[in-house]
């Protein structure tokens, strides 16, 4: 079997293309026939589908994924925990099952990656939808230790702590995306306008 | 392998004559123990044999398929019957007989994503209705697996209201589909269809789907531990028809709904208060449903803990970003194509002397002064 889009993939780090890639060889691979159960890469395969946010996918692929492997490779059940807290929305549980499992060589980088992005997702999450939260809840949903979330990343994004009652204060960022004016667009816009009125 | 050049040959000689297909469909029926052993190699052989002149490449595909299921590997057709399908349409918008195959094959297979793919194509032309009705069908499906309940509720849809003599099975399970993706996306359900359903249909999908419609009456009552009583008792029914899965789905909605009823009312509201109207279990609970709906986009509110309250926002979309003009105008343009589209079938169905036939008749008498190009009386 010819991993090599995979593995170049992996190497330069184009993370949200590697579920794409997986899909499109599994279907090549299953066409002819080989039966690729044992050896295909179901931990990168299923962090994949983790890092573009598509659980559902993940959820089809575990599905899939025969007993035998299941029994026989601990890390696919590994792999497959992440995904079930991320299904159930167990923000704290993710970080519990990253950090559970000791890594192949191969997965490392992947898992790591996908930490950091889901920790950076969660903060989003925090920012949208808490005006005040308790340290203790943001350490269990940014995934760090209670103390360092009240000292340290937080507060260099400008969130003020309140000691007494371990109240962090969150401080909205306006969210600044780069308007690119196309005028030809607006140009259109304007003549249907233009056109409806007439 | 020599054998599978040798019946490529012969698909090709033979498919040039009527008389010779006949011959030819035998030759195959009697090559099917070949193609089952050289099926892995078909794909390759499907690339040498032009669609437009040999029509037995459905058949050839459907055993293909046909095989694929009794190995217990339907993940193995998808590829290939995916290219199939692109040599067999003559435009992305042709719906062929493989498509419905196709889709099936992806469900069992389990591979949703590839389906996606077949099914962003809009749809102008079909061969046989039992193609849309199933393709419909199974894309309903696939799009309810990926949670896209908007598209599924689309194709549903067209499912139950087709032109269709006498109600059939599968508009029957997709109506029964229907009635439970609109309680998960809209919230509600109007059993009134519209007025292009078929008479056949009006008349009986009701009476097919009683449990389905009690089920919209007590979810309408907002009391979510009626609705898990009468999901329980009925759990059977509902898992006979592989529907239970949606029905707990629906039944999970219903804790949204009354959250999203909440907005209305309030402004600001303790999560305590949200527990309590929307029977969860404590205002911890609450908050991790206010939570998730936040991240859904199903709701814009802030927390804050401090307090235990809950502020709702208003939508702070503005309608001024880029993102926006490039959605709108991409909409118009879909529009204006889709207008023109109907136009020209507009052109084309008023000069069919099927229909200026029946026209014709069903015409009234006029006066001289309201003589009108269209003969009153048109022999064809």
């Amino acid at each position: 079997m010819d991993f090599s889009p995979l593995t170049d993939a992996l190497a330069s780090k184009s993370y949200e293309k590697i579920a794409d890639i997986c899909d499109d060889l599994m279907l090549k691979v299953a066409a002819e026939g080989i039966a690729f159960q044992d050896e295909w890469p179901y931990v990168i395969h299923l962090l994949g589908y983790y890092y573009v946010n598509d659980i559902n996918s993940a959820r089809f692929l575990w599905k899939s994924i025969p007993s035998t492997i299941k029994d026989s490779r601990a890390e696919v059940v590994a792999a497959w925990k992440i995904g079930q807290h991320l299904w159930t929305r167990d923000y704290a549980g993710v970080y519990d099952a990253i950090r559970g499992f000791d890594w192949s060589q191969e997965a490392q980088a992947l898992v790591a990656a996908f930490s950091e992005l889901y920790t950076k997702r969660m903060f989003q999450l925090l920012l949208s939808a808490y005006s005040t939260i308790s340290t203790q809840d943001t350490a269990l949903f940014l995934g760090m230790n209670e103390d360092d979330a009240a000292y340290s990343d937080v507060q260099q994004q400008g969130w003020t702590l309140d000691p007494a009652s371990r109240m962090l204060t969150v401080k909205k960022q306006p969210l600044v995306t780069e308007q690119k004016l196309d005028p030809s667009k607006l140009q259109r816009l304007t003549e249907y306008v233009f056109h409806l009125e007439h | 392998m020599q054998s599978i050049e040798n019946l490529v040959t012969q698909i090709q000689g033979l498919s040039s004559n009527a008389s010779d297909i006949t011959a030819l469909k035998d030759y195959l029926k009697a090559a099917e123990d070949l193609l089952r052993s050289e099926s892995t190699r078909l794909l390759s052989f499907l690339d040498q044999l032009d669609p437009s002149k040999h029509s037995l490449v459905i058949n050839v595909c459907k055993r293909y398929k046909d095989q694929v299921l009794l190995l217990e590997a339907p993940i193995r057709g998808v590829g290939p019957m995916l290219t199939a399908i692109r040599k067999i349409q003559s435009s992305t918008e042709h719906l062929t007989t493989l498509h419905p195959e196709f889709l099936q094959l992806c469900l069992l297979a389990k591979c949703y994503k590839a389906g996606l793919s077949v099914l962003e194509d809009d749809i102008y032309e079909i061969n046989l209705p039992r193609d849309f009705f199933l393709y419909c069908y199974y894309g309903g499906m696939i799009f309810i697996g990926q949670k896209r309940f908007r598209k599924a509720l689309e194709l549903l849809h067209n499912v139950v209201t087709a032109p269709m003599s006498s109600i059939n099975a599968i508009a029957v399970e997709a109506y029964k589909k229907y009635i439970l993706v609109s309680l998960i996306h809209h919230g509600q359900f109007s059993s009134t269809l519209p007025k292009y359903t078929s008479s056949a249909a009006q008349r009986n999908l009701k009476n097919f789907s009683q449990p389905y419609m009690e089920l919209v009456n007590t979810y309408n009552t907002g009391k979510i531990a009626e609705l898990e009583t009468y999901v329980q008792t009925n759990r059977e029914k509902f898992e006979s028809d592989n529907n239970l899965g949606l029905v707990k789905q629906v039944v999970s909605s219903m804790y949204k709904r009354n959250i999203q009823r909440l907005t209305q009312t309030y402004l600001t509201l303790s999560l305590q208060d949200i527990a309590n109207t929307v029977q969860l279990n404590s205002s911890k609970e609450a908050e991790m449903h206010v939570l998730q709906m936040i991240q859904d986009g199903e709701i814009f509110a802030t927390i804050n803990q401090k307090d235990g309250m809950v502020r709702f926002l208003e939508d702070p979309e503005q309608y001024k970003t880029c993102e926006m003009i490039e959605h709108i105008d991409s909409s118009i343009q879909r529009i204006m194509s889709l207008s023109k589209k109907l136009t020209a079938m507009d052109e084309l169905i008023s000069c069919d002397p099927l229909y200026l036939g029946k026209a014709g008749r069903e015409r009234q008498r006029f006066d001289f002064d309201d003589f009108d190009s269209v003969p009153q009386k048109f022999n064809i």
